[in-house]
């Protein structure tokens, strides 16, 4: 094992424990299950978190915001497959050339659309408002370390360069506003639960829809 | 709860609240917030007043922030990375203005959320430090206040109940021509406990007029109280869950004591919400009876062929407004439908409708808030366009709180249209045994 390997593995590590330790430390008192008899669904309400409610006409935060949950898309799929490459990089191989064209495609796109992400939470007063610096310090680890996925795509000798930068996107996760990697999961689960009980969600209807 | 301003704020006690009740879901909620911002448009207050602090993030950021100083590494190793902010005096009136002055707790930003966070639950949870911190808007803390004490928001004693009940009656016996009508009042062994909003014994009489006369016509075995009959819950708006627990277990009690199989919660959207799906768990235990909304028990009324209605009766254009307590929160969607479409001739909805309708602007407890009524008045406006867009004479909401907001709103925007219940709708259009249908 490389030692850029090692420290991947050693972030990697970290992260996790950090994670679980977060939930094993029980520092919340539990959710309780709710004991109100249900009128709808609470399973059809978590399938329907985790699979239509992604659609951009689920929501009106995306169906009016079309370019940007396109680029939250296109971000999130590329850091998904920047961190399956890194997981794979342990072994301290190159990337296989019949995925390094596609990834290659897929990191710059995704560096594009973090970088966009980052420009309009600047210029748009409603998110300058809310931001804080760890948005940008997040967003630039998250978009260093797709760039230097995308070189190492084409430039085998970059691997380390990407391992060390997904080292440091892996050490900051558990830290920052990146924790919603691992947070998002339960929170969407029980907001879907909480609809589906009580049968709002998923709708009966198209949702959005107007005059009958 | 004391005075939003005058009254020292208790810093500690909010400090503890944030420290000691947090418990997973409203934590994972705070730490799943990206701010992405895309929340903000679906917010009726952002889009009337386009302030930023009045986006749904932002409010979220409020309380994130003392969340964050508190709660994580970051926040109290590098605060100011993290945004993170300390429990003081200016942090909690910033969280009190969010939280009370820009939020009704309506929950159209949670279906919205791009994550899957519930912002109206972090709202409750902000108020519920702010309960602490002695920063409630005195309306507010005066309602929940009278409710612990009496047994209702509006202290009215069970003699001045049954009064009204009385000549309620009398009504009843008229419009049927039945001396044997009847509004029962504390009748142990109904079937049916009907639970009432105390404003309508006061201020809308009518309404409860109406729901009478559609028992009666039912041949519902039905009582009311004179005691413990509110269904509102003002603690619940304040975020005081122990003074919410006991304002509904009040009631709950009451209807156990009268034996009764079912509790109908007369129209009102929060008090719906509190006694249908929040109750059992602030008691921690499920409840002996089911809990419906009057508008549910209509639609199976006429499911049941137990009502006959003449729409032409109502035949002016009605729309309907959705309370957010009752159908985005509370799963009551398409029962309201189900009846107007039997009760009125030409029916027509808002766009957006359903679990997606905008808030009226008059929820969680602002109407109690003074300090707030030029807001709520502004954030309403996007209720009153919808309005007039539907050309509608007539709207319909099942809610008193709704209702007294749409009438404030039908004042301040000009409508021309005239504002009920459901209850008064359906009784306009009723067929009364004997009769012949139009």
């Amino acid at each position: 094992m490389t030692a850029t390997s090692a420290l991947l593995l050693c972030a990697l590590v970290v992260a996790i424990a950090a994670f679980l330790l977060d939930r094993l430390r029980g520092r919340f008192a539990p959710s309780r299950a709710s004991l109100a008899p249900p009128k709808g669904s609470a399973r059809a309400g978590v399938l329907y978190a985790f699979t239509r409610a992604f659609a951009p006409t689920a929501k009106e935060s995306a169906s009016r915001h079309l370019p940007t949950y396109a680029a939250g898309i296109a971000y999130h799929l590329a850091i998904f497959a920047m961190l399956a490459t890194l997981l794979a990089s342990l072994g301290g191989a190159a990337i296989p050339r019949a995925v390094a064209g596609s990834e290659a495609v897929l990191f710059a796109v995704g560096t594009a659309c973090g970088l966009g992400l980052l420009v309009k939470r600047r210029l748009s007063p409603n998110l300058a408002a809310i931001s804080v610096p760890d948005d940008v310090l997040a967003n630039a680890l998250v978009d260093v370390a797709l760039a230097t996925g995308l070189v190492a795509c084409l430039v085998p000798g970059a691997l380390p360069a990407f391992q060390v930068a997904g080292a440091a996107l892996l050490l900051y996760a558990p830290l920052g506003k990146l924790r919603h990697m691992w947070y998002l999961l339960a929170s969407r689960s029980r907001l879907g639960a909480t609809l589906g009980r009580r049968g709002v969600r998923p709708a009966a209807r198209p949702i959005g829809s107007g005059h009958d | 709860m004391t005075d939003h301003n005058a009254a020292p704020v208790s810093l500690g006690d909010a400090a503890e609240v944030l420290r000691s009740r947090l418990d997973a879901r409203t934590a994972g909620f705070l730490n799943a917030c990206v701010r992405c911002g895309l929340c903000a448009d679906t917010c009726h207050v952002h889009l009337a007043d386009g302030e930023a602090a009045s986006t749904p993030a932002a409010k979220v950021e409020r309380l994130a922030r003392l969340f964050r100083r508190q709660h994580t590494l970051l926040g109290r190793l590098a605060p100011r990375l993290v945004g993170a902010e300390a429990v003081t005096e200016e942090s909690l009136r910033a969280l009190a203005d969010a939280a009370f002055g820009r939020c009704t707790m309506c929950g159209r930003c949670a279906l919205n959320c791009s994550v899957g966070l519930d912002p109206a639950a972090l709202m409750r949870f902000a108020r519920a430090i702010l309960t602490a911190a002695r920063l409630v808007p005195p309306g507010i803390a005066a309602n929940a206040a009278a409710a612990l004490a009496t047994g209702n928001s509006m202290a009215i004693p069970p003699e001045e109940v049954r009064e009204t009940i009385a000549w309620l009656e009398e009504d009843l016996r008229a419009t049927v021509q039945d001396p044997s009508a009847a509004m029962p009042i504390d009748r142990p062994g109904s079937r049916v406990l009907y639970a009432i909003n105390p404003r309508e014994l006061k201020f809308f009489p009518l309404s409860l007029s109406a729901a009478a006369l559609v028992f009666h016509v039912a041949g519902e075995s039905w009582t009311l109280t004179s005691t413990d009959f509110d269904i509102t819950n003002y603690a619940y708006f304040a975020g005081d869950a122990a003074g919410a627990r006991a304002i509904a277990g009040k009631l709950l009690r009451r209807a156990e004591e009268l034996g009764v199989e079912e509790l109908v919660v007369a129209e009102c959207g929060h008090g719906f919400r509190t006694l249908r799906w929040e109750a059992a768990d602030w008691l921690g235990r499920a409840l002996p009876f089911p809990v419906r909304s009057f508008v549910e028990v209509v639609a199976d009324y006429l499911a049941q062929g137990r009502l006959r209605l003449d729409p032409s009766k109502n035949p002016a254009p009605v729309t309907l407004h959705d309370p957010c307590n009752l159908v985005r929160n509370g799963g009551v969607i398409e029962e309201p439908r189900t009846v107007l479409r039997r009760a009125v001739a030409d029916f027509v909805e808002m766009t957006p409708n359903r679990a997606d309708a905008y808030c009226c602007g008059g929820g969680g407890g602002l109407l109690a808030a003074s300090e707030h009524t030029a807001r709520r008045l502004a954030a309403g406006r996007i209720k009153a366009e919808q309005i007039r867009a539907t050309g509608a004479r007539v709207v319909v909401s099942p809610c008193h709180n709704c209702l007294d907001q749409l009438l404030e709103l039908n004042r301040h925007y000009d409508l021309g249209v005239e504002v009920r219940t459901i209850a008064e709708t359906v009784a306009d259009a009723l067929v009364l045994p004997g009769a012949a249908t139009a």
